[in-house]
């Protein structure tokens, strides 16, 4: 898949494929990450050869509709296998703008363009979203009117089918002024056994006091290696939450960037992460504090057996003028067994005034004491360790304030527990 | 002799109006309270008064001892005299009382005169005896993990220590327990003195059966609505603020 | 151990070792018999060996070492790119006049002599030292002990006497705490150092007073590279403090120490550095030790001076309970960036560190933490602490943070805390309210912020340390 240029449909507008021609371009040109590339120290240079993956057409995909359950009733459900859109079902107020991205290229032209990936990518991976973009062929597209709330979710599924199948899957939100949607984008492999490459992007931009949440749930099979890079931007007094939530993939990366843009403006950044086995997960995130008066504030938590890997890279980067800014950053690492291994890079520079900011990283077993108070009433040690565990992570899904969205990223979190304590972990 | 305030304004920086037009004199020997409800500008009138830079005085003069003391920075006012004990003394990490009194008696010399230890540390103790303090007291940093009733009796005795000729004392009472309250009417009566003014600015009552003012005012929407003498207090206790909503009094 | 000799000190003393700022700033005419020129070459190094006598195996060391200098590239992909500033060609890497070290100041030349009574240093090693080295460029010009410890078998001498005398106990620890490779600066440390001290304390001596080492550089365009191994044999314990000024020139001058330190089983090693050279200096120092079972090497840093500093001191626990610890202080002014840090290699069980980082960024300054923790696998029991706090005084000034931490296995606990923060607006007024001017409000917090780390400086250095902060202070706000 990396030798040849993809090609752009001929339906497409013409400024995407020029877009899509620079970005393989831009491809081509940008060195591939090596060692002692601050933005992959610690990272497993091997992953990035991606040279055996490409592109698979769908074949029955009916099995995977099926399969693409998620919420009771969402607001929206798109379900991509392959790229390829196969169920669209929507129950959205007017004034929302819900099409897949090939779609929206069509009808909203202008809109979509206004949008599509505005920022640079500065953590490491613009070699790889140099290559979603010349390569992506759908994705979603939503855009919210001012003023218009959406209550439910908009629940969309991308499933990798197929022996070394790649994905691109895209998602652009952008919001309006004093509107609110919230979009979960669950991750997931046909089956356990066939490698796949997703190479994610999503955009999300928070206009002038809206609320945008977005939810990506990456439960892959552990054959499959991942980069998902996120970009969101919030306006004055938007509020942005971004959750991550990682169970699958033999090795993920996140990259995960917030501008905030406006004061009173805010972000949320969070993350789960559950690796066993040999599982790696390699996450980088920007705080990047552009305006005065805004906040952000990021927890990622990491609870890590087996040879599990993790890697946690946070920067708050404070502007010169961004003054009275209030950034928090912490990583919380829990080691559940004597072969894992945590990295933890938490990172701060600021060259603004009046700022508070602070981070913390820390890494530690479960105690014993917390084992005994748990075993005084009456739970054996296995399950203690479990609970524990559990509610380490419970801890950051949380801070989703919503029912129906935290009860589904638990519903993935106790599959992921239920499958490590069937060997016996 | 006085602390005198006349026709005072002062604004917010984004404009809105705090003190509207406030006159007070506050003769040496004399000690003046102002009370008022929450919001009536009463904290607002003591911080102008030692400088706080978060506000803009739109006319008015403030004179001590018939010299404006408005346009001098925040310490010249106070090594001129003036002492404000806060409604929430700010804390100082890593800094001691022992050398934060010092610091600010040694700012009052002339340079190149250095302050007596063994005299300094002398009359610290016998003000913290006054005090009921713990000796241990001086090795503390400036308010960091005081209790309320902590705070306010450094506040007076940095009052003491520093021998003001205007007192200003704000919200002195608030969140002290009857005991802690005796014990700083104590260091405050003690420093009453026909060289000294003061200005008790409180919400209740209560302070005044300790500290007996020889004028009470009465503070509402930026202004001096009603002076009179102590029985005012009294009379504020029974009847509460709710006279101030009677036009006649607007 | 204890070293609070308030007793000892009078008044007079006090102000006898006064180290700051203006006080350094002077030169005398140079008079050096051997000069290596400027520029670094293979012809460079002979020279240096030349001069020095070394034994062939120091020659050798030193050319592998060019080498590896020679080849390392800059490490700008992650430092600052104010390294590129550093004009190798025109540093001069050796001068000296060709005297030994003399054990008595009377012996030492009128113009070194006058230098370091300048400083105060004779009179500090009267007052509260164990012993004193005092280099002038790149050798030392006095070098002394007390007797009685001499007799105890204790050695303090500079690293050229220390590798031809003492080759048996200094040859097997050079360079092995601190690699050539470790870094370009430690590669041409190695090729071109000279001066620096050796110290070995002999099993179960525990030094009462503090040794003492004063680095001065005198001449323009020079560079100096002393290179200092401090071995504590079993149960030794000792206290080596080292301050340094230079005059001020308007060419950039370089000091790239390498120091190791190696504390055998039960040792103690405390290391105060208060770190003033002139704001054209660039500073980049490798400092590191290791530490055997249930030894402890503590880097006590203070940085107030230079214009780039680049220091992580680093301890290597090797041997069970063994404990490092980092307390680091950094003051960067306008013209100024402090890179500093710390290094923690867990490698046995049971081992502890812990790092205490404070950095007051002032005017257009800049402070920046770096840390690395490292607890491999198959290890029991490791704890790390880190607390880094910053302060920033206005607008303009800048400060980073960028801890490393890798943890393997289950049996740990790590713990890394960082703030940022200012003098608040409330706290100015409180204090300005009290009758203090803005000066000596700031000077009165950032005296409290960093309180309880002067506290492990030694007695005679804290006094110094807080007066240096309130001369920085006074020139920066209003």
């Amino acid at each position: 898949m990396l030798t040849t240029a993809p090609e752009t449909p001929a339906y497409l507008p013409a400024w995407f494929a020029a877009r899509q021609q620079s970005a393989w371009q831009r491809f081509l040109a940008i060195p591939a990450p090596k060692r002692g590339d601050e933005t992959w120290r610690f990272s497993s240079i091997k992953q990035l050869d991606f040279s055996s993956f490409r592109k698979t057409p769908v074949s029955g995909a009916n099995d995977l509709i099926a399969r693409s359950t998620g919420l009771e009733a969402p607001a929206a459900k798109l379900v991509f296998v392959n790229d390829e859109l196969v169920h669209v079902e929507s129950r959205l107020p007017e004034g929302v703008i819900c099409l897949p991205l090939a779609e929206a290229l069509v009808s909203h032209s202008d809109l979509v363009q206004t949008h599509f990936m505005k920022q640079e990518t500065r953590l490491g991976s613009a070699k790889f979203a140099a290559l979603h973009e010349a390569s992506l062929t759908n994705g979603l597209f939503v855009h919210v009117s001012d003023k218009v709330e959406v209550e439910g979710t908009i629940e969309v599924h991308h499933w990798i089918a197929g022996e070394n199948t790649v994905i691109f899957p895209h998602t652009l939100v952008v919001t309006g002024k004093s509107s609110k949607v919230r979009v979960v984008d669950i991750f997931r492999s046909a089956d356990d056994v066939a490698p796949g490459l997703a190479i994610a992007v999503n955009d999300l931009s928070a206009g002038q006091n809206s609320q945008l949440d977005y939810v990506a749930i990456q439960a892959f099979n552990e054959v499959t290696r991942v980069i998902q890079i996120n970009e969101t931007s919030a306006f004055r007094d938007a509020s942005a939450t971004g959750f991550i939530l990682n169970t699958g993939a033999s090795w993920a990366r996140n990259e995960t960037l917030s501008r905030l843009e406006g004061p009173g403006s805010r972000s949320d950044m969070l993350s789960v992460s559950i690796p066993a086995h040999e599982q790696e997960y390699d996450q980088r995130t920007f705080q990047h504090h552009v305006s005065e008066g805004a906040y952000s504030d990021l927890l990622y938590k990491n609870s890590l057996y087996d040879h599990a890997r993790t890697i946690f890279s946070g920067l708050i980067f404070v502007d010169k003028d961004a003054h009275h800014t209030d950034a928090y950053q912490t990583c919380r690492n829990l080691l559940m067994s004597d072969t894992c291994e945590a990295n933890s890079m938490p990172g701060l520079e600021i060259n603004a005034d009046q700022v508070k900011c602070s981070h913390g990283s820390t890494s530690s077993q479960i105690s014993d004491e917390e084992i005994f108070y748990l075993r005084a009433r009456g739970i054996d040690p296995v399950n203690a360790r479990q609970l524990i565990a559990r509610g380490f992570s419970v801890d950051v899904v949380e801070r989703l304030k919503n029912n129906e969205v935290e009860e589904l990223v638990l519903k993935f979190i106790d599959d992921k527990f239920a499958h490590i304590s069937s060997r016996g972990a | 002799m006085s602390l005198h305030i006349q026709d005072l304004h002062a604004t917010l920086e984004n404009g809105t109006e705090i003190l509207k037009g406030v006159n007070l004199d506050i003769p040496k020997g004399e000690v003046h309270a102002i009370m008022g409800p929450n919001g009536s500008g009463k904290s607002t009138l003591s911080k102008v008064i030692a400088g706080h830079e978060s506000y803009i005085v739109t006319a008015g003069s403030v004179t001590q001892d018939g010299e404006e003391i408005l346009g001098k920075g925040i310490d010249e006012r106070s090594r001129g005299g003036i002492f404000l004990a806060f409604q929430y003394p700010s804390e100082v990490p890593g800094v001691s009382n022992a050398n934060f009194i010092r610091a600010a008696l040694q700012a009052r010399l002339p340079k190149g005169e250095e302050i007596d230890a063994v005299a300094y540390y002398k009359n610290l103790y016998s003000k913290m005896d006054l005090l009921e303090m713990d000796r241990k007291f001086t090795a503390r940093a400036v308010n960091e993990g005081f209790s309320g009733g902590e705070k306010k009796r450094n506040e007076i005795l940095q009052m003491m220590m520093l021998e003001p000729e205007y007192c200003i004392l704000d919200e002195t009472d608030s969140g002290l327990d009857i005991d802690a309250l005796k014990i700083v009417a104590k260091g405050v009566n003690a420093m009453r003195s026909p060289d000294r003014g003061m200005l008790l600015i409180t919400h209740y009552q209560r302070l005044l059966d300790y500290i007996k003012p020889d004028y009470v005012h009465v503070m509402a929407e930026g202004r001096i609505v009603r002076s009179g003498g102590p029985e005012l207090a009294h009379e504020l206790e029974k009847d509460g603020y709710e006279f101030l909503k009677e036009p006649a009094l607007a | 151990m204890s070293y609070d000799t308030t007793d000892v000190l009078d008044l007079e003393t006090r102000e006898a070792i006064d180290i700051d700022r203006t006080k350094g700033d002077f030169t005398f005419p140079e008079r050096n018999k051997f000069d290596a020129g400027r520029g670094l070459t293979s012809a460079t190094v002979d020279y240096i060996s030349d001069v020095k006598n070394d034994p062939d195996w120091v020659r050798e060391f030193r050319h592998k070492a060019l080498k590896v200098f020679q080849d390392k590239p800059m490490p700008t992909n992650w430092a600052t790119k104010d390294l590129e500033a550093i004009d190798f060609d025109i540093i001069r890497y050796y001068l000296s006049d060709g005297e030994k070290p003399k054990r008595s100041w009377d012996d030492v030349p009128a113009d070194v002599l006058e230098t370091f009574e300048r400083l105060g240093i004779p009179q500090q090693e009267r007052a509260f030292l164990a012993g004193v080295e005092a280099q002038f460029d790149s050798e030392a010009a006095y070098s002394n002990v007390k007797e009685e410890l001499t007799k105890q078998g204790v050695i303090f001498c500079n690293s050229t006497e220390g590798l031809k005398e003492h080759e048996e106990i200094f040859r097997p620890w050079f360079g092995k705490v601190i690699p050539t490779g470790d870094n370009k600066f430690s590669a041409l440390n190695s090729a071109v150092f000279s001066g620096g001290s050796f110290i070995y304390i002999p099993k179960g001596v525990k030094l009462k007073q503090p040794l003492q080492a004063y680095f001065r550089i005198n001449s323009e365009n020079f560079g100096q590279f002393e290179r200092t191994l401090i071995i504590a044999d079993e149960g030794a314990e000792l206290m080596y403090m080292e301050g340094c000024t230079a005059p001020k020139f308007e060419t950039a001058t370089l000091h790239s120490a390498v120091v190791e330190l190696v504390a055998l089983k039960g040792a103690k090693i405390q290391y105060v550095t208060v770190q003033n050279w002139s704001s054209n200096v660039f500073n980049l120092v490798t400092k590191r030790g290791i530490a055997m079972e249930d030894a402890e090497v503590r880097w006590i840093d203070c940085n107030i001076g230079s214009r780039l500093t680049m220091k992580y001191p680093g301890v290597i626990m090797k041997g069970k309970r063994a404990r490092g610890e980092v307390i680091s202080i950094a003051l960067a002014n306008t013209g100024q960036h402090q890179d500093t840090g710390a290094k923690m290699i867990h490698a046995a069980d049971d081992t502890t560190s812990n790092v205490v980082s404070k950095s007051i960024s002032v005017g257009e300054g800049r402070s920046t933490y770096r840390g690395q923790v490292f607890i491999p696998k198959h290890l029991k029991g490791c704890k790390n602490n880190t607390e880094c706090d910053a302060l920033l005084i206005n607008s303009h000034s800048r400060t980073d943070t960028y801890p490393a931490i890798t943890v393997k296995g289950n049996q740990h606990a790590t713990q890394h805390e960082a703030s940022v923060s200012q003098v608040s607006d409330d706290m100015l007024f409180y204090m300005q309210q009290r009758g203090l001017n803005e000066g000596q409000a700031m000077s009165l917090a950032v005296n409290g912020f960093i309180n309880d780390l002067v506290r492990e400086f030694p007695m005679e250095y804290s006094v110094e340390l807080k007066r240096l902060i309130d001369l920085e202070m006074e020139g920066s706000v209003g």
